[in-house]
């Protein structure tokens, strides 16, 4: 591996990332609004998004930088059960959103709702649970942002960017922040919305090209995957176990499964799916999207198989600092098997990837902390203006504390935290999704059963230890309790949550506990644009961008 | 009769297709084999892909049955279309 930086990539990416800033900035003048100073606006867009640009939006939002490096790399390093789950994963996902997601669209709109966590306190009547179900999104949130920036660097050290002092070594990345974060600041919702054609046009044209290229450059096929099949069930010296899995075993199913299921389940309880669903301007955009939004699914599938031609091509996935990196097996491909030129455009595709889901990631974390924490605890009389500010100032910071978070510590900590944090979103299901439903649970039973799984999944993430390494955090898959069958934890920790709030909810309803208020109304959740009471979101996520469907 | 047999056909259907999307990739003993292949593909690989082309099919319908029952639900209520609005640009 040459340590010199390839001129022609890098005039490539400086040249789309330049275009893209401009269009960021721009976006704010995109179907602009009389103002751009409430959440409504800055924080969702305006919530005037249709069909056509919800697909890229949420594409953009889903289908991060990270896990365009990240599933190949599992599919390079462990194979299918850690990698390709991520396709029936990307399928059962829109069946289930088709069902609920409209009901969220539609509550939201008739009462004002930016966050899942208002709705959790407009349905339950309870601040504390809604404060759990806020906290819990933005620590899932943070360390996700993190990632998006371990994306960046992968790309920027294949560059040969980099030199052996700290400055140099993360200027790169100091600048793309520097930049999302300002325009972020200035066009709100609308940037990432804007940029997502951008990157998401760059994302299909490289893996258009690498899917027909490089099975014909590595020798078809069945080459590739007999390459991966023999590295994937050579036996590791250390665990005597094979390395991987080609196609999983029997004993496999369950994890993989389970894997597929859980994080399914958890998407789009994301703050960042929901700002992206909530910005859409009728209840079944939302719905039209779960039928298209599969191109993706697709995507991703393919560019998994990128993994195993890493593996066939044998790049050389040795970092910088001398240590083996998989995270770099993507971005090495590009670099070793195509022309520099095209390489530039596939390394643009993947950093201004990253700074869509960053973008929309630090809007939805900010919505959450200016509603359910400054507004709900901390200034109860907050005008619109007051929130639109708090929530621009509290997105650099959480941008900047991803930054810091990187660029300080070891990046497995970030790893380790985004593991958790799957498993800590999957926690506020039963309010959000069930709450959708019926107000039968009991805010203090949903509360304790968050609670607890909360503590379970954490010691159990921490209790995996990598056989290899030594290290905890070594996996999101664990037995279930006396038995040898894997499972994903997050769904263990949501199985055994869902007992607590069923048990407790029988108790405290025993017992008359006094249960909140629930100031929604059977009709709020299906109504549409149009109906008596239904608003435009004003509060959403971008401050400069569409106009408001009604202005 | 029972509450069940109530649900119009369409929501019955739309019901049924989005179940079987969310069962049949989960289901990982019905796939979890190498043949037959595809171009290549192991059969693992390639059914897989298939159903996320299926999904499309799968979900598309569903939204197509779901929406005919909306717009009557709504066209008896007597209000309007999302998608119309009557006063307003649309932008």
């Amino acid at each position: 591996m040459n340590h010199s930086v390839d001129w022609v990539q890098l005039i490539v990416v400086v040249l789309i990332f330049v275009a893209v800033t401009v269009m960021g900035f721009m976006a704010s003048r995109w179907r602009a609004a009389a103002s751009m100073d409430s959440l409504d606006e800055w924080g969702l867009g305006g919530r005037g998004f249709g069909t056509f640009i919800t697909w890229f939006l949420l594409g953009g939002d889903l289908y991060t930088a990270y896990t365009f490096i990240a599933v190949p790399a599992a599919m390079y390093a462990t194979g299918a059960v850690t990698g390709f789950f991520a396709v029936p994963y990307t399928i059962v996902v829109y069946p289930l959103i088709f069902v609920f997601m409209a009901r969220l669209w539609s509550v939201s709109h008739r009462h004002g709702y930016v966050t899942p966590a208002d709705f959790v306190r407009g349905r339950y009547g309870s601040r504390w649970l809604s404060l759990a179900v806020a906290l819990t999104g933005i620590l899932a949130t943070m360390p996700y942002i993190a990632l998006q920036l371990v994306g960046m660097q992968a790309v920027f050290e294949t560059m040969g960017l980099g030199g052996d002092n700290l400055l140099a070594k993360d200027l790169p990345l100091l600048i793309a922040f520097a930049v999302l974060a300002a325009y972020t600041y200035s066009s709100g919702l609308r940037a990432p919305a804007m940029i997502a054609f951008v990157k998401d046009g760059l994302i299909y044209l490289v893996i258009g090209v690498a899917i027909i290229y490089l099975p014909h450059a590595l020798g078809g096929w069945e080459a590739i995957f007999g390459a991966a099949e023999k590295k994937l069930t050579t036996t590791n010296p250390a665990t005597g176990k094979p390395v991987g899995s080609f196609i999983p075993g029997v004993t496999g199913h369950s994890a993989y499964w389970t894997l597929a299921l859980g994080s399914a389940l958890a998407l789009f309880m994301y703050p960042h799916s929901v700002t992206a669903v909530l910005s859409t301007k009728s209840r079944n955009v939302v719905r039209r999207n779960a039928a298209i939004l599969p191109a993706y699914s697709l995507l991703l599938g393919l560019l998994a198989l990128l993994g195993f031609m890493a593996i066939k091509a044998n790049v050389n996935i040795t970092g910088l600092d001398g240590l083996p990196n998989p995270q770099l097996a993507i971005p090495r491909l590009f670099d070793q098997e195509f022309p520099s030129w095209f390489a530039g455009i596939a390394f643009a595709a993947i950093a201004v990837g990253a700074l869509v889901p960053a973008a929309i990631m630090s809007i939805a974390a900010a919505n959450l902390f200016t509603r359910n924490i400054y507004k709900e605890f901390l200034k109860k009389e907050a005008t619109p203006a007051q929130e639109a500010k708090v929530s621009k100032l509290a997105s650099l910071l959480v941008k900047f504390g991803a930054l810091v978070f990187v660029l300080g510590m070891d990046k497995t900590i970030s790893l380790n935290l985004q593991l958790l944090g799957g498993i800590w979103i999957l926690q506020t299901f039963p309010a959000i999704v069930v709450g959708l439903f019926t107000q039968w649970f009991h805010k203090w039973a949903l509360l304790a059963g968050w609670a607890v799984a909360m503590v379970y999944g954490t010691i159990e993430a921490y209790n995996v230890v990598n056989p290899a390494t030594k290290k905890h955090f070594g996996g999101s898959v664990t037995n279930i309790p006396f038995t040898d069958t894997q499972v994903y934890i997050g769904l263990v920790a949501f199985g055994l949550n869902l007992v607590i709030v069923i048990a407790l909810t029988l108790v405290f309803r025993a017992l008359k506990v006094a249960s909140g208020v629930d100031t929604t109304h059977p009709s709020d959740y299906t109504a549409d644009r149009g109906d008596p009471g239904v608003h435009d979101l004003p509060e959403l996520l971008d401050e400069g961008g569409p106009a408001p469907a009604k202005s | 009769m029972s509450r069940l047999s109530a649900v119009k056909p369409a929501y019955w259907i739309a019901g049924v297709l989005l179940a079987v999307t969310v069962l049949a990739p989960l289901i990982v003993s019905t796939y979890s084999k190498a043949e037959p292949r595809l171009w290549g593909f192991p059969f693992f690989y390639w059914y897989q892909l298939l159903w996320v082309v299926l999904s499309v099919f799968t979900v598309g319908i569903a939204y197509k049955l779901v929406m005919g029952e909306e717009r009557k639900r709504r066209a008896a209520q007597g209000l309007g279309d999302p998608d119309k609005p009557a006063k307003g640009a649309q932008q």
